[in-house]
């Protein structure tokens, strides 16, 4: 479904704010697969997402997804085949618009926007059904303006928009990390269900090791813009966060050394 | 009451240059100066042609693509060209300055003699059989200046249900949300940067009908027509959400319309009583300063009170 081979990606090149975000990543997900993905700030994990949605260019390499090269297409080209959900609760909403108008958007997500009315047709039954599913009661407040929900509402939503038509792949961006326990709780259950039941290929960046050992059935761990680690199958099912924090500790040793290792070389030689 | 029908009249003519600037500055959030040097592109584009034997409606259809194309270009200008969006309207508004002066040929086009829409409506006024004036409120009102008012309101109240109607399509719920959530929407596949060209030709076009309709009831196109205009425009948006609110996509159209109506009488108000004509620009700026800063000066002084009562 998504084949990442030997992506590269620096920012600021050439200047003193230099980043190589992205170091020659290979990815392949399977249909129907769901990915975790994990590393420590600044491992390059939101960039891989960003660059498989488009949101910029690559400097090499080439990304398939659903076996269209897209290395080249722009991001509101990529959507017809990629649904998203941000970090930013408010990322994802317009917020001046209803939530019926927001779903409306969404259910022309990569289609021709055409001037038949936005609201027409079946398409409200079809809303307070699925909105329903939320179990947040706002069914009852399709009209009302997205802005006056809390964040968790709005990314409850985000998700059922970014998945309203099947999308070949979901890209979750640390979905939860902006709410609170309770909220992030209940929309990572409403992900896990949604993406099971739709049997959708997703790729989720997290930092909460709970959830990356819980949920998914492969985690790839992100270290300097390279994968590191990739466990799946059974490998994936015994993970306890312990040993993802074990793995954290090691990669921070093994830095350290490198610098270390370099003075006292740096010392001896030059 | 000739006096007041004719502020009313270019009162609703100017609506629609309000809508315009509704459209950019509100939903879209983009300062558009290319407003001003469309009002006067629609005028000129109108005035031309009529004057070479154009039927009105033609011309003014014409001036209205006219516009749309200038809009096109300041969208393009700042969505591909990534130049800052003020400066994008600056520069087509500059350079629609020397356009406009080709369009006419020369600063100045008077219609005094041609047919317009205006001629049109007088006609009808006199199919009415109502003569030559009705009275109201005891007053003589003269027909023909009525049937103006009539047609022009009607024309403009259509415009704004279209408008409306519009904005509840697929196409334009995508561009009230581009203006709303850029991100959102080129994630769920629409070009932010293609919906806001469309969004400004929209706009324009709309600003340009206001100019095209507004040298016809004058009887004359000038090319300094569209100097002030968009303060003038944002005015009016800013009165009518005061009037009416911002709540609703209907309110801010038809507030757009009730601020254009107001403002224009109140200034017809202040000159009857002896304002000084080359100081209206200036007062009208001072007007919009005051009511961009004063929602935050209220809501400081709100904050404040409750403390200090406290004190005292």
């Amino acid at each position: 479904m998504l084949d990442v081979q030997n992506i590269r990606k620096t920012f600021n090149a050439g200047t003193a704010n230099e980043v190589r975000s992205l170091q020659g990543i290979n990815l392949k997900i399977e249909e129907g697969s769901f990915v975790v993905v994990i590393g420590s700030n600044g491992s390059g994990k939101s960039t891989l997402l960003n660059a498989v949605a488009g949101g910029f260019y690559v400097d090499e390499g080439r990304i398939d997804i659903d076996g269209h090269d897209v290395t080249r297409w722009p991001e509101h080209q990529r959507a017809s085949l990629v649904g998203r959900v941000f970090q930013n609760p408010f990322s994802g909403t317009a917020p001046h618009l209803s939530i019926a108008e927001n779903l409306a958007l969404a259910s022309r997500r990569g289609k021709v926007r055409g001037l038949t009315p936005a609201l027409g047709g079946g398409l409200r039954q079809q809303m307070l059904d699925t909105v329903k599913t939320l179990g947040m009661g706002l069914e009852s407040r399709l009209d009302n303006a997205i802005g006056s929900l809390s964040g968790g509402q709005r990314q409850a939503l985000t998700l059922l928009m970014a998945t309203w038509l099947k999308p070949r792949m979901l890209l979750l961006d640390e979905h939860t990390a902006a709410l609170d326990p309770r909220s992030a709780e209940q929309v990572i259950r409403i992900t896990d269900r949604i993406v099971a039941r739709d049997r959708l290929t997703t790729m989720m960046v997290t930092h909460s090791m709970q959830q990356a050992v819980t949920y998914g059935d492969r985690l790839v761990m992100l270290h300097r813009g390279k994968i590191i680690q990739d466990f799946s199958g059974a490998e994936k099912r015994r993970l306890r966060p312990e040993d993802l924090l074990a793995r954290f500790e090691e990669v921070r040793r093994a830095d350290l050394l490198d610098v270390s290792a370099a003075e006292l070389l740096r010392r001896r030689y030059v | 009451m000739s006096l007041v029908l004719s502020a009313l009249t270019i009162g609703i003519i100017l609506s629609l240059l309000a809508l315009g600037v509704l459209i950019s500055f509100r939903i879209f959030t983009f300062p558009d100066m290319t407003a001003e040097g469309t009002v006067t592109l629609g005028a000129a584009v109108s005035a031309a042609l009529i004057v070479h034997g154009y039927n009105p409606a033609v011309a003014t259809a014409i001036a209205v693509l006219a516009g749309a194309a200038a809009g096109a270009v300041t969208g393009i200008l700042h969505t591909r060209f990534k130049i800052n969006g003020l400066l994008s309207g600056i520069l087509v508004m500059t350079a629609l300055y020397s356009i406009n002066l080709h369009i006419m040929g020369r600063s100045n086009i008077p219609m005094m003699s041609v047919a317009t829409f205006v001629t049109w409506a007088g006609e009808l006024g006199a199919a009415t059989g109502l003569g030559e004036t009705v009275r109201f409120l005891g007053r003589p009102v003269p027909v023909n200046d009525l049937a103006v008012l009539t047609v022009t309101l009607l024309f403009v109240v259509a415009v704004a249900v279209a408008l409306l109607a519009f904005f509840r399509t697929h196409l334009g719920t995508a561009m009230r949300a581009t203006g709303d959530n850029p991100q959102m929407i080129r994630a769920l596949g629409a070009s932010d940067g293609n919906m806001i060209t469309a969004g400004l030709a929209l706009s324009n076009g709309l600003v340009a009908l206001a100019g095209a309709l507004l040298a016809q009831y004058q009887g004359f196109a000038d090319v300094q027509m569209g100097i002030g205009m968009l303060v003038w425009g944002l005015a009016s948006v800013i009165i009518g959400e005061a009037l009416i609110g911002t709540g609703k996509l209907g309110h801010l159209l038809a507030g757009a319309i009730f601020g254009s109506v107001l403002f224009r009488l109140l200034v017809a108000v202040a000159l009857r009583w002896g304002l000084d004509p080359n100081d209206l620009k200036l007062i009208t700026a001072g007007f919009v300063f005051l009511a961009l800063v004063s929602p935050g000066l209220i809501k400081k002084l709100r904050l404040r009170t409750p403390t200090e009562a406290r004190h005292a």
